[in-house]
């Protein structure tokens, strides 16, 4: 940006660079937290700029206000040099500006090009919409059924819908938010050619924001960092390497395996993955010899529309080993999870612990039976909010600070203070209210519950989803020492960095059902990702 | 047991019981379809039994004043919309919760509406019979579809209508989409609680008119019990409908059977305890529920309210 952007060398280089958008000085608070904080950014036509950080860092809020989905409290934007207020997604798509978006902004009842109309003004007229579809279709090679119900259709179409959508509009300016996150390894590398192709021979501005540093690394052309509402870094990414942006985005220099795997340095190629192995392995391989302590046989469990979302799944988990279950997301993965917690009862198949069958969907029999489960989604299935943090972590059982019924508030209080010390939580006291912990501490205090209960089996599910590096590192090393202790560890995960950081053994879920699996030893990333893709080893 | 069958061949083979059955599924059709287009959009409206009973009343009112069948339906259309708007600017403007809305609403409209009904003891009368050639000379059915007062026959407008709207024209795909995935469509640049809103006028509309045909097409004069509680029904009817207009339409028609059905015995002449007859609509609609309702999806979002902002 510093040796193209800057100069005036001549009219017709001039029109060219003249940048699409200049966002200058912007500042977002939302009550005390300031997430984003006098920000600079200048988006050029014809370059991809990535923007870097961790989750939390700002990333987000400044793209919303781009779109007009937040509205900035100071600072300006200049659209082709013309200042302009986005005061909504409508406002912004008038000034050429499209965004894809992480969670995807299609509503999965409708079908296709339903959702390509969803947002526009003027007369409702599907033969168009199927027309300007098929033409996008083909022009970027992305094509789709425009009569498809979009909710019966995989995380990769789905993206391709939405950008269809946003392609439609023909904006100038194109925003990426985290768009590999619910892909297979090919499909983000489609994905990147057909944004080459928008970006280079259409002359459109395109932001990837993203907080996977290989990502950016290879399919941008700009690269701002982000770090606590901040851009601390600006460089060219053909003059930077992985461990430069890794310490712009934390701060300081990564050298612990569990960083830079939660950054995404890792999967980048086979090689990465062996230099991995030299540096650090699991630690002792447990022996396998032992029973199970936990089987799955055969699990069956058909979704609303009949279709199997556990398809005869079958695993067996030894005392002491880590099992990662890998796999794009939305494979049977949460039902995985939700099965565990007792929360579905199977169509058939069945679960057992040491070789004794415990009901499925019944509430809390899975718990009894010595299954502790971190689960998916803390806030809607891990903690209450407006309890205290000592009342969070009696949630499963009381039976330990209570008598006949009635709750014991001194051993409450003295069982909090144990966890809280144990567990390293910073809170105000066993009475913080649970809202006033961040996030990785009200991690900690479901971990905390989960391993007081002296779990057989702890299911940990995208346990570190939304923490920053230092809670992850935390996480990881929980988790290896509750295997070291002869836990069973489950470990489910949509990132494949954190699962080869952890786990002693990999299996792939795709469509409910495992496709593969392979000792970290041996591990190969090629077919890692093709089982990902569903492709059966 | 044999006077049983007969009973019941006696009641499915009089007109009465055809045109009583058109009637009440009239009535229940009017207030469902606006339902369904509320719900479709995220609100279980169940204001609409005071949508209809404000409806209901000031069509009365508008027509004590003016003589007019006409004016009094503005006055009725105007009646839901009011109801209406209480409803849709307290809770998708001011973020109030639709139930405690809803439920203070009925009882308000209620004890409004027989408080001036008091007041002002207006005087209606029912609306022309219009009977269309040939058709109302099908046996059984005729006189049921083609042989009612004319306030009757909007309905073959306004379902077709309901239709076209919910699934022909972008305000019915927005007004879907806001029901399934409010912060997609938020994403997608369109205004959710105002869509929302709109939906519910819609309801407040139809119910409006529901309450002018209760006056106008049907009994004649108002009560404030002339409503009694349908406007539930009809929101069961749109559940057991699956929120499709078509099966809301269908619920109507059967709930309406169970309604005329209990006429037609006390009117043969039959002698069945009537309390028990009276629940017999009532106890159909829980069974039709029972049976109906866990097979069908819910719009994703309903009675869900949208805050718009950082998730």
């Amino acid at each position: 940006m510093q040796s193209s952007a800057d100069g005036l060398t001549g009219a017709g280089s001039l029109v060219e660079s003249a940048p699409a958008v200049d966002i200058r000085g912007i500042t977002k608070r939302f009550g005390p937290v300031t997430a984003c904080d006098g920000v600079d950014l200048t988006l050029r036509r014809g370059r991809i700029h990535g923007i870097l950080g961790e989750n939390g860092a700002g990333k987000s809020t400044l793209m919303k206000m781009l779109i007009g989905l937040v509205l900035p409290d100071e600072g300006s934007i200049c659209i082709d040099g013309v200042p302009q207020q986005i005061h909504s997604p409508l406002a912004a798509a008038s000034l050429g500006i499209g965004m894809v978006h992480q969670h995807f902004s299609l509503v999965d009842a409708l079908t296709v090009w339903e959702n390509v109309a969803l947002g526009e003004a003027g007369r409702l007229n599907p033969a168009s919409i199927r027309n300007r579809i098929g033409e996008i279709a083909d022009h970027y090679g992305l094509i789709i059924d425009p009569d498809a119900r979009v909710g019966n259709l995989t995380a990769g179409l789905r993206q391709r819908v939405e950008i269809i959508k946003c392609l439609r509009r023909d904006p100038s300016i194109l925003i990426f938010d985290e768009p590999t996150s619910v892909l297979t390894p090919e499909e983000s590398v489609q994905l990147f050619s057909s944004l080459r192709q928008v970006v280079t021979e259409e002359g459109r501005a395109v932001v990837l924001v993203s907080h996977k540093l290989d990502e950016v690394l290879h399919a941008t052309d700009d690269i701002s960092i982000m770090r606590q509402g901040k851009v601390v870094d600006r460089l060219l990414a053909g003059d930077t390497d992985a461990p430069t942006l890794a310490r712009g985005m934390v701060g300081r220099d990564v050298s612990l395996r569990s960083e830079s795997a939660a950054l995404g340095v890792l999967v980048i190629d086979e090689d990465g993955a062996k230099a991995l192995d030299s540096n650090a392995s699991p630690d002792a391989v447990p022996a396998v010899s032992s029973p199970p302590i936990l089987t799955i046989d055969r699990a069956t469990l058909r979704g609303p529309g009949g279709t199997p979302v556990l398809d005869d799944f079958s695993l067996e988990l030894h005392p002491g080993e880590i099992v990662g279950v890998a796999g794009v997301e939305g494979n049977g993965q949460r039902e995985l999870g939700d099965l565990l917690s007792s929360l579905v009862s199977l169509n058939s198949g069945s679960v057992a612990i040491e070789g004794t069958r415990v009901p499925d969907g019944r509430s809390g029999a899975m718990a009894k039976a010595g299954i502790g489960v971190i689960p998916e989604d803390r806030h809607d299935s891990g903690i209450v909010l407006d309890m205290t943090l000592a009342e969070n972590l009696i949630l499963v059982d009381q039976s330990r600070v209570s008598t006949g019924g009635v709750i014991n508030q001194v051993e409450l209080d003295d069982f909090a203070r144990e966890m809280i010390s144990q567990f390293g939580i910073h809170c105000s006291g066993p009475d913080a209210p649970m809202w006033s912990l961040s996030g990785g501490n009200q991690q900690r205090v479901v971990l905390a519950r989960e391993l007081a209960q002296h779990p057989k089996v702890l299911v940990a599910a995208q346990p570190t989803r939304g923490l920053d590096v230092g809670a992850i590192e935390y996480m990881g090393d929980r988790l290896k020492s509750a295997a070291a202790d002869g836990v069973a560890v489950l470990l489910i995960s949509s990132e494949l960095e954190e699962i080869l950081d952890l786990s002693h053994r990999i299996v792939v879920m795709h469509a409910g059902r495992i496709v593969g699996g392979m000792d970290r030893a041996n591990v190969s990333l090629e077919s890692l990702g093709l089982m990902m893709g569903g492709v059966a080893q | 047991m044999s006077g049983f069958f007969e009973a019941v061949i006696d009641i499915f083979t009089s007109e009465s019981t055809y045109i009583n059955g058109a009637l009440f599924a009239g009535f229940l059709a009017f207030a469902a379809s606006g339902e369904l287009v509320a719900e479709r959009a995220g609100t279980i409206n169940i204001s609409v039994e005071g949508m209809l009973l404000g409806g209901a009343f000031t069509s009365a009112v508008g027509y004590h004043l003016t003589g007019s069948t006409i004016a009094a339906m503005a006055a009725g259309v105007l009646g839901g919309v009011i109801v209406a708007g209480v409803q849709a600017e307290m809770s998708h403007r001011l973020s109030a919760d639709q139930f405690v809305v809803g439920l203070t609403l009925n009882i308000l409209v209620f004890g409004l509406a027989g408080f001036l009904d008091n007041e002002l003891e207006p005087d209606t009368e029912l609306a022309s019979r219009w009977e269309v050639p040939v058709l109302s000379d099908i046996p059984l059915l005729g006189q049921a579809l083609f042989g009612q007062r004319w306030p009757f026959y909007l309905l073959y407008l306004l379902v077709p209508f309901t239709w076209w709207v919910l699934y022909r024209t972008r305000w019915g795909l927005e007004l879907r989409s806001v029901g399934e995935n409010p912060q997609s469509a938020d994403v997608s640049g369109i205004d959710v609680n105002r869509r929302r809103r709109q939906s519910i006028y819609y309801a407040g509309l139809t119910s409006g008119l529901g309450g002018w045909f209760l006056i106008f097409g049907q009994i004649g004069l108002f009560e404030d019990s002339v409503v009694g509680g349908r406007g539930f029904i009809a929101i069961a009817a749109v559940i057991f409908g699956g929120w499709t207009l078509r099966g809301t339409i269908a619920g109507c028609v059967i709930f309406a059977g169970a309604l005329s059905f209990r006429l037609s015995v006390q009117g043969l002449g039959y002698e069945v305890n009537s309390e028990l007859l009276q629940s017999l609509p009532f106890i159909v609609t829980l069974a039709g529920m029972a049976v109906f309702a866990h097979r069908v999806r819910p719009p994703a979002a309903l009675a869900q309210p949208f805050v718009r902002g950082l998730k």
